[in-house]
């Protein structure tokens, strides 16, 4: 394209089957788009097929078009597939935008009428070919990135996540607990081979500890995470041991001195094989300190911080019982109700009976039972919606090993569903029916403890239609397994969104389970949702493989939206607001430094003689968009940034409703905005205007309060409502009910207006 | 029990609309017959149908049943499967829901008797009074004459007052059984308050001294009982 030339823009509509093409009626819309002579118009049934995806290679080989605006699904899913055509086909990357008309159109208003949603589809469109006539074609920017990986958490996953990576990688892994195995190490016998648990793990574990490629911490989290994608820099927090792992030789010589008890190994199969101190308990006699023969303990030790460099993160921080005590019709805690997991500790590597299992009293339990879904499956609020996965299986494994132990004990289990889906499971269920286990399909109403120390359990036996009572020795509740604590916080720190039930978001539900948004970042086991060992191992080895594959590039491409200053008087007020340091001041002139540098736009404002633009979102860019927009009918401005954007696509996928009144305008942040842009559109037409932000980057949402408060006042003149919200990615309901409750605010506000407008006294308003 | 089989014909479709359209019926379609409600109910034992099975015809639209059965009836509205079923359903209020449609059916069933005596305590008093709880009750039902003696030793023990509490102010209370009638179960304020305006405070006092006079009608016919 020559300077003078005008842009020859080809718009490709998408029938997504009928997905679009049943909602929206792309004929008109593309009817109404051939009106300007700058734009040629396509519709496919599916784009995103070869044939789609030819029709518009051919068009940009033979030179009809140089610019290309998408309506089909969302970004999310397909940009980077047409982005990757559109360079095979010789075209900047940045000349193809999408536009959202299924997860944020098509989905989501079947209240409205037909030609509401196609007048909102057609304004969409038009608004990006708008943007899209001045879009300038960038290049990414490039980064090298640090071959290095941090591991966090040394379950089964993090470990085979570890184990497999470090064939041709550096990885560092961390683990909170003074040992590792995470709650495998606390399982007895496996389901469904009923193979022993530390026998499969201990050699795993011991190869971690010899890797030369794995540098370990126990009793390690991550504190602070600084620098970008591809280029971290983590502080780690160390807590204190007090014993040094590396020259204690595990001789016991110090406990078997220390009164307090307070030096221990914490069982005997630990990796590491060391010591270690419970200062609850020190008498800070320092005993122990003289007894050792390679004078390992310190008894001063203090938390250390360190810090790490890293190019990409696994998360494997597993997941943790929820705490039954809020079922109150259960009684726990009480002696002799224990959850799942303390009834696999009570026979695994880290007994403290000796393997046995066994009541408060110290004696064998004849008669238990088994309470499933405590907790899950509940729909309230007061337990967690999701199925816990594992415990149906588990808790047969638990009482044939009840059986097994003693042939006349009983076993019986509660259940709602018997879900024993996958290899070898309906075989288990068959099996331990064949062991003799008792089985109830009723979820059990209560647990009534008795002053003999036994415990009746009310129940309904929903297969007969009949309430019944029995008494246990002991009962076994098998808690929600949820995301371990501190997942959302390492989370926010990496820029991961979770979902509604706070496990980590997958990039894509099923085809890149192992995913997150932030490219970097990958997960594996039971922080992705409940699983066996069998999956957890399978996405281990899976993300050691993206990981290895993302390192593999040797380069991170930089989004290359950055700030351009083309005016400055040197005045620094750019230099100040910047929260990243990429700008300084040169020569009397603002400077960027484009790889620290985020691309939040807050110096976009801040410049007091408005020099400075983000690239591709400019102001010009922005306000033809917005008049776009708004030109087929008014209707609710939404800018948005990329991680509400993803809760927008979630409420899609779940076709939550809300009014087709909602048009989003997609931005890097929210903070490039300034009262130019939200004036601009309100005079083209926007009934009302709201800034939704998802990002957790405190750097960010520490400014937003100011920013709205700016915004208002300085657009006030208009009269027209606007609104600030922050919604986290898995927030998708809270938004839609927001969006609804804007709308129709709004609408409100636009009829008084109206009404007023026309002479009209208004009607009185009741609260 | 005989049971019949399930067939199309048994479906109604409407009634089953007409329950989940009500504010207790959104759930009702969630229910996963986990047996909690049942198994907690102090009285299940009692039913025809347990509110774990009441919530199941409902969803399949067994009109009959579901009307006719003595479980709406006996439900002591104790809250407790509403507490803790595990899908939020209410099947307390669905027993309040489908008490007036059974009505409104013309489906009396036995059991019904006692609601009908209570709810026209509360309407003429305002307050529950066991003794006109018991002996109205009686009237309607003549099995409860093998519990004279127990009353007799009750009220002996002064544990059955003849006296009568009365609410002094019933307006607000009218109101609320107007709603009920109208078969809304929300009731507002605002409503209540405006009706409350619009009384005049002339003809409550004329109907005052009638109705203390249906009182002692009442007393005397307990009187002539015993
Ligand atoms: C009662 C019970 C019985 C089971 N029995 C079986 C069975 O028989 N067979 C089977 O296949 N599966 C079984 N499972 C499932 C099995 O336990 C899991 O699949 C497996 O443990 C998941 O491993 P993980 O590494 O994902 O998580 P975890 O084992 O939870 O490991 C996570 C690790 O991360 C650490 N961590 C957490 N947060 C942080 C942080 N912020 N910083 C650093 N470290 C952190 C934790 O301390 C832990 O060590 C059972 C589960 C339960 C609850
Ligand atoms: S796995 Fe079984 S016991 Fe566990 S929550 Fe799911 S259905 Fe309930
Ligand atoms: S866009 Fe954000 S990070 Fe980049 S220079 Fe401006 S203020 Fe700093
Ligand atoms: S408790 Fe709720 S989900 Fe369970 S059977 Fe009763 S109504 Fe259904
Ligand atoms: S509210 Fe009614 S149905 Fe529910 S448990 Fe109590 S008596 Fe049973």
């Amino acid at each position: 394209m020559t300077e003078n030339e005008s842009p020859r823009i080809g718009v490709y509509l998408c029938r997504c089957g009928g997905n679009i093409g049943d909602v929206v009626d792309l004929q008109a819309v593309a009817d109404k788009l051939k009106e300007d002579k700058n734009i040629t118009v396509n519709i496919q049934d599916y784009l995103c097929s070869s044939a789609g995806q030819d029709k518009i290679k051919n068009d940009i080989e033979k030179g009809k078009i140089d610019r290309v605006v998408i309506g089909s699904c969302s970004p999310k899913l397909h940009l980077e597939t047409f982005r990757g055509m559109a360079k095979t086909a010789g075209l900047n990357p940045n000349l193809l935008e999408i536009t959202n008309i299924r997860e944020q159109a098509s989905w989501v208003h079947d209240r409205d009428s037909k030609e509401s949603v196609n007048s909102k589809v057609l304004g969409l469109i038009k608004g990006a070919a708008a943007r899209m006539g001045s879009i300038e074609p960038l290049t990414p920017l490039t980064k090298e990135l640090v071959d290095r990986t941090l591991v966090v958490g040394a379950g089964i996953a993090g470990i085979t996540t570890a184990l497999e990576l470090a064939d041709s990688h550096e990885v560092i892994l961390i683990e909170k607990l003074p040992y590792l195995g995470g709650h495998m190490i606390g399982l007895s016998k496996t389901f469904p081979t009923l193979d022993c648990s530390q026998c499969i793990l201990t050699p795993k574990m011991v190869a971690v500890h010899n890797n030369p490629r794995i540098t370990m911490f126990t009793q390690t989290e991550v504190a602070d995470v600084q620098g970008s994608p591809g280029d971290y820099s983590i502080t780690l927090k160390h807590s204190p041991r007090y014993v040094d792992i590396k020259k204690c030789i595990n001789c016991g010589a110090c406990a078997r001195k220390c009164t307090a008890g307070a030096i221990f190994l914490p069982f005997a199969q630990a990796v590491p094989q060391a010591y270690m101190i419970d200062m609850s308990k020190c008498k800070n006699c320092g005993v122990c300190v003289k007894v050792c023969p390679r004078d390992a303990i310190n008894l001063e030790a203090k938390e250390e911080t360190s810090t790490i460099s890293v190019g990409a993160v696994a998360i494997a921080t597993g997941f943790e019982p929820i705490d039954p005590s809020f079922i109150e019709e259960y009684n726990y805690p009480s002696p002799n109700i224990l959850t799942a997991i303390d009834f696999e500790e009570m026979l695994s590597a880290k007994s403290k009976t000796g393997m046995r299992l066994q009541k408060a009293d110290g004696t064998f339990p004849n008669r238990v039972a088994f309470v499933l879904c405590a907790g899950s499956r509940d729909f309230t609020g007061k337990g967690r919606k999701h199925c816990s996965k594992v415990c149906c299986i588990y808790s047969q494994k638990q009482a044939q090993l009840v059986k097994k132990m003693k042939e006349d004990a009983e076993a019986w289990i509660f259940y709602i569903d018997m879900r024993s889906a996958g290899r070898r499971f309906e075989e288990f269920y068959h099996h331990t029916q064949e062991k003799g286990v008792n089985y109830v399909r009723g979820k059990v109403a209560e647990i009534i403890p008795k002053t003999d120390g036994t415990l009746m359990i009310q129940y309904e036996d929903t297969n007969l239609g009949r309430k019944g009572r029995e008494i246990f020795d002991m009962v076994v509740l098998c808690p929600a397994l949820i995301p371990s604590k501190g997942t959302k916080e390492i989370a926010d720190k990496l820029g991961v969104s979770l979902g509604d039930d706070g496990f980590i978001e997958e990039k894509h539900v099923k085809l890149e389970p192992v995913n997150t948004l932030n490219q970097s970042v990958f997960a594996a086991g039971c922080v992705l949702g409940p699983k066996d060992i069998h999956d957890s191992v399978t996405e281990g080895i899976s993300a050691a493989h993206k990981v290895s594959q993302f390192l593999g590039k040797g380069m991170i491409l930089i989004p290359p939206e950055k700030p351009q200053i083309f005016e400055c008087n040197g005045c620094g007020e750019c230099v100040k607001a910047c929260p990243y340091n990429a700008l300084a001041l040169d020569g009397g002139k603002a400077v960027l430094s484009p790889l620290a540098c985020t691309g939040c736009g807050i110096c976009v404002p801040a410049c007091p003689i408005k020099g400075i633009e983000i690239r591709n979102f400019t102001r010009g860019q922005l306000k033809a968009q917005l008049q776009g927009i708004l030109s087929e009918a008014p209707g609710v401005l939404v800018f948005i940034d990329p991680y509400a954007y993803a809760a927008a696509d979630i409420a899609g996928v779940n076709r939550k409703q809300y009014s087709s009144l909602i048009r989003f305008v997609s931005v890097p942040s929210i903070h490039i905005l300034d009262a130019d842009v939200v004036n601009a559109a309100f005079e083209y037409g926007a009934t009302g205007v709201m800034l939704i932000e998802g990002t957790t980057d405190e750097k960010l949402t520490s400014r937003s309060d100011d920013l709205y408060k700016k915004l208002k006042k300085d657009t006030r003149k208009h009269k027209k409502p606007l609104r600030y919200s922050h919604i986290e990615t898995a927030q998708y309901e809270k938004l839609t009910d927001l969006l609804n409750v804007f709308a129709s605010q709004a609408g409100a506000k636009a009829e008084k207006r109206g009404r007023k407008e026309k002479g009209e006294k208004p009607e009185e308003q009741e609260d | 029990m005989k049971k019949e089989p399930i067939l199309p014909e048994s479906r109604d479709t409407t009634f089953r609309d007409q329950v989940l359209k009500t504010h207790v019926g959104e759930k009702i379609p969630t229910c996963i017959q986990c047996g909690i409600c049942a198994g907690s109910c102090p009285v299940s034992h009692e039913m025809d149908y347990s509110p774990r099975e009441l919530v199941r015809m409902v969803q399949l639209g067994l009109k009959k049943e579901v009307l006719s059965s003595n479980t709406i009836w006996i439900c002591t509205t104790c809250f407790s499967c509403s507490v803790r079923c595990p899908r939020g359903i209410h099947p307390t209020e669905l027993m309040e829901t489908l008490k007036p449609i059974a009505i409104a059916e013309g489906i009396i069933n036995k059991n019904a008797k006692f609601d009908n005596v209570f709810s026209s305590v509360i309407k003429n008093n305002g307050r529950a009074s066991e003794f006109l709880l018991i002996s109205r009750y009686s009237m309607t039902e003549p099995r409860m004459i093998k519990q004279l003696p127990f009353g007799l030793e009750m009220m002996a023990k002064g544990k059955l007052p003849l006296s009568i509490d009365r609410m002094e102010n019933t307006r607000e209370l009218e109101a609320i059984f107007k709603l009920g009638e109208k078969g809304e179960s929300k009731i507002e304020n605002k409503e209540i308050k405006e009706k409350d305006r619009e009384k005049d405070s002339d003809k409550e006092k004329e109907k005052e001294p009638q109705e203390t006079k249906m009182q002692e009608n009442e007393n005397e016919k307990v009187e002539a009982k015993k």
